[in-house]
């Protein structure tokens, strides 16, 4: 078992839902590595806000990038060197706010990476605004008489959007969570796992959470059922919705070339040019 | 003292043709096929589009000028006018030269317009023609061709063949079509076709029909490029579409993002990952591109972005050309970090510096920019390419090492140039942590608050930024041509223009063209900057003029400003250079 840690102070708030979600990757890592994985080929990203501190506190390569643009980012990194197991890290914000053009097109593309979405359903980091996932009435700063809009339902959404492989998790459920990101990470395609996770500065409803949450036993049947699981307002529902084989678009762009290592020498350009 | 240039009377004045037609036409296809023909022949050739931003209808010109000498830009005024619609006839009906033929598609226009003496107008029935060859959609282009074909003393024979090589849909009919139009008009050219010689042994070894985006691809391409990911937008959307087309042979990919901002994210993504890169779009793409841009100089990743100009502000004028971008280039990006910004002076030069920008920036882990504008993007030239490509002189890409110690990304060294290394199990063992950071960080890429690191961090990169900058001394950073008389400064397409109006210029220039904008090469421009100075630019508020008052003590005499979108023609130019010499 790796540590996968690094020097960085911790600076969630005690209690923080983030803490699970980290162990719950460390745990997916190692599993992955036991599994002959090298270390050297998982590498991630992230955006911008309280989830983006993964970044320092995992001794993993990787890209700290622009809020919203991390999965851009990570899709670039992919195309480059598609031998890499690439894993993106979003909050409510970065992943369905700033950047939710580009999730979607990650979706469609079924491009060979993992997306998991830290949801607290406010903007923590920037004191607790409303997000594209916060409840109708949710009051924040910028909502002070409460949001009148209604959330996405990321799962939905993303498996309307082309999303192969998506699934929920818990950070109150570390262990859970943990089979999930391996599971996602080894999935051919676009993997999408929304983490359910409170805030316990500006959104705590974990008791909420921990008495709505149900686990789905088996992957629903067809694509209706797993948007109607996943979109349930009563049970908050954990598992894999949709886990599918579809053409995944670095194979189809690139086969078996892997551009960072088969590249032309200068020589060979200048002949080719030349002739 | 002034002199007059005593080149001029023994100067031939380049041919020129121009074919005018609705959009969708193919009148553009049929001047590139007549340009390359002529390119091959041996001839210098300039061929150059004016276009709207529609698909079908409206009105399009392309223009070809050629020449036994090399032709720098494009002439308004024509020798042999191909107008095959009404609307053509008319709006070129006084663009000819003297002696000038304007052949016209009589089924189109009945009557024929007040014209100078001098012309001689032709109508054709080319519609009537068309009808019975044609069972399926018709070409009318096909007609362009044939007149040209025929103006230029080229044979039935050669005309057919082309057809044959260069469309690959309906080729029998096309080729009945432009047969009977070549016999139709044959004859009215018998006394003043210009019997382009056919099978002449090329006076340019090597020479290729390129257009300015074509040049910056391929030198792209050259300096090593993986990636090029873009969102379409004119007039820099040809180096996508043509680096998309070279996918299998160039091992190379284009790649059409959902929007500039996932363009530059994801080059961003993938120079982490070993790729050289590149983006490209005009202004207002390149505006959404801006936050990717000082990602670049914070995480100090080698990216090339490429900036081609249209008339702006917002969405401006889509198809055509202008210089306004010059201030948005030299300050693009928020927060400090150093770039550089050159802007090539020609087709083969737009080659050559592309592949030294792309260098620089892995060099230097820094983005750079490549300034370009329509007129240098989408008109094309004759280019010697292997020659080129052989003079230009590209260090050899760095080897990477394995390092025994702890591995930082943002590692301080002598010259603020950290070690870069790549992630994957192929480049390094499982201890190799590499963190890029749109935060400021500490040397290893972690994420940083305190005073001392921040101050170090800036300090590393301005210490990079300036050698990044020195560096630019081994290349050539500004052009200089022309031996005596009054100094012009201009960069970009306006050099190519001034060049060609100092063939009609009755004084002598000299042009100094700014290859590297910045920075701007202080030392090597002190010999012009004695005398009061020509700045010429396609700007309304003189950008170019005014940069280059705050960087040298530079009395400008005139400010020759043009801002219609359309290239100067060089005629004009020349005119309006003497006018500035003389005042």
């Amino acid at each position: 078992m790796r540590e996968l840690g690094t020097n960085k102070e911790n600076t969630w708030c005690t209690g923080c839902g983030n803490f699970g979600i980290l162990n719950a990757v460390k745990k997916a890592i190692n599993s992955l590595v036991a599994e002959g994985v090298p270390l050297a080929d998982i590498v991630m990203t992230s955006g911008i806000g309280c989830h983006g501190k993964i970044f320092d506190y995992l001794a993993l390569s990787g890209i700290y990038g622009l809020h919203g643009r991390a999965i851009a980012t990570a899709e670039g990194i992919k195309l480059a060197n598609p031998k890499l197991t690439v894993i993106s890290f979003g909050g409510d914000g970065d992943s369905l706010g700033e950047g939710l053009e580009h999730t979607l097109f990650a979706a469609k593309r079924n491009i060979d990476l993992t997306l998991i979405l830290h949801n607290n359903g406010n903007y923590g980091l920037t004191t607790g605004q409303f997000s594209p996932l916060s409840t109708l009435g949710y009051k924040g700063l910028s909502t002070p008489f409460g949001s009148i809009e209604n959330p996405f339902r990321p799962i939905p959404l993303l498996i309307e959007a082309g999303a192969t492989f998506a699934a929920r998790g818990f950070s109150a459920k570390p262990d859970h969570l943990a089979s999930l990101i391996h599971q996602a990470a080894l999935h051919k395609g676009f993997s999408f796992i929304e983490v359910m996770q409170p805030c316990v500065s500006y959104n705590n409803n974990y008791t909420e959470l921990n008495n709505t949450v149900k686990m789905l036993d088996i992957v629903p049947a067809n694509l209706n059922q797993a948007i109607d699981l996943a979109g349930d307002s009563d049970n908050v529902y954990l598992g894999v919705f949709v886990r599918k084989q579809l053409p995944v678009y670095n194979e189809s762009l690139l086969g078996s070339f892997i551009p960072v290592k088969e590249r032309f020498t200068l020589a060979q350009r200048r002949k080719m040019l030349g002739s | 003292m002034l002199q007059t240039n005593s080149l001029l009377p023994q100067m031939n004045k380049p041919k020129t043709i121009l074919i005018g037609g609705k959009a969708g036409e193919g009148v553009k296809k049929a001047a590139q096929v007549i340009a390359a023909l002529l390119c091959q022949n041996g001839y210098h050739v300039f061929q150059q589009d004016d276009y709207q931003s529609l698909i079908k209808g409206g009105h399009n010109f392309s223009g070809v000028s050629f020449a036994e000498e090399p032709v720098h830009t494009g002439y308004q005024k024509a020798d042999l006018i191909v107008s095959l619609d009404k609307r053509s006839l008319q709006t070129h009906i006084n663009d000819c030269n003297s002696g000038a033929i304007h052949c016209f598609n009589s089924d189109d226009c009945l009557q024929t317009m007040d014209q100078d003496s001098s012309v001689t107008l032709l109508g054709y029935p080319l519609n009537a023609m068309m009808k019975e060859v044609y069972s399926k959609p018709s070409n009318v282009s096909m007609a362009a061709l044939a007149i040209c074909f025929a103006w230029l003393g080229y044979s039935e024979e050669l005309l057919c063949d082309t057809i044959a090589k260069e469309f690959k849909r309906d080729v029998e009919d096309n080729i009945r079509y432009a047969k009977e139009v070549f016999k139709l008009c044959h004859p009215d050219f018998l006394s003043t076709n210009l019997s382009i010689p056919q099978n002449s042994i090329p006076l340019l070894p090597g020479a290729r029909l390129l257009s300015g985006n074509q040049a910056i691809a391929q030198g792209a391409w050259l300096a090593g490029l993986d990636f090029y990911y873009a969102y379409p937008m004119t007039p820099a959307s040809s180096i996508l579409h043509y680096l998309a087309l070279k996918q299998q042979t160039y091992k190379t990919f284009a790649i059409h993002a959902e929007s500039e901002l996932a363009a530059a994210n994801m080059a961003i993504g993938s120079v982490f990952a070993g790729a050289r890169t590149a983006i490209g779009s005009s202004g207002g793409g390149f505006a959404l591109m801006q936050e990717a841009f000082s990602l670049a100089g914070m995480a100090e990743a080698p990216l090339l972005c490429i900036v081609s100009s249209r008339p702006g502000p917002a969405t401006g004028v889509s198809t055509y050309t202008a210089q306004e971008d010059l201030m948005f280039a030299l300050y693009q990006g928020h927060g400090e970090f150093g770039r550089i910004v050159a802007s090539p002076d020609s087709a083969a030069r737009a080659l050559t510096l592309t592949a030294e920008l792309l260098s620089l920036a892995w060099e230097f882990q820094s983005p750079v920019i490549l300034l370009t504008d329509k007129h240098l993007s989408e008109s094309s030239a004759d280019v010697a390419v292997s020659q080129v490509v052989e003079s230009c002189s590209l260090p050899d890409e760095p080897n990477l090492t394995e390092s025994t110690d702890t591995y930082n990304r943002y590692e301080f060294t002598d010259n603020g140039v950290s070690p870069l290394r790549f992630p994957g199990s192929d480049f390094g063992d499982d201890s190799l942590m590499i963190k890029w950071n749109s935060h400021e960080h500490h040397p290893s890429g972690l994420r940083t608050d305190s005073s001392e690191s921040i101050k170090a961090m800036k300090d590393k990169r301005n210490l990079k930024s300036r050698g990044l900058q020195e560096a630019t001394k081994n290349y050539q950073r500004i052009a200089v041509y022309g031996d005596s008389g009054p100094v012009v400064y201009a960069y970009g397409s306006t050099v190519l223009e001034l060049r060609e109006a100092a063939k009609h210029c009755s004084y002598k220039f000299r042009i100094v063209a700014l290859i590297y904008l910045l920075p701007l090469a202080i030392d090597d421009l002190q010999d012009y900057i004695r005398d009061e100075a020509i700045v010429v630019e396609h700007s309304s508020t003189g950008t170019l003029a005014t940069y280059l008052q705050q960087n040298l003590t530079l009395k400008i005499k005139k400010s020759i400003l043009h801002y219609d979108g359309r290239p100067f023609d060089p005629i004009e130019l020349a005119l309006l250079i003497e006018e500035a010499i003389d005042a």
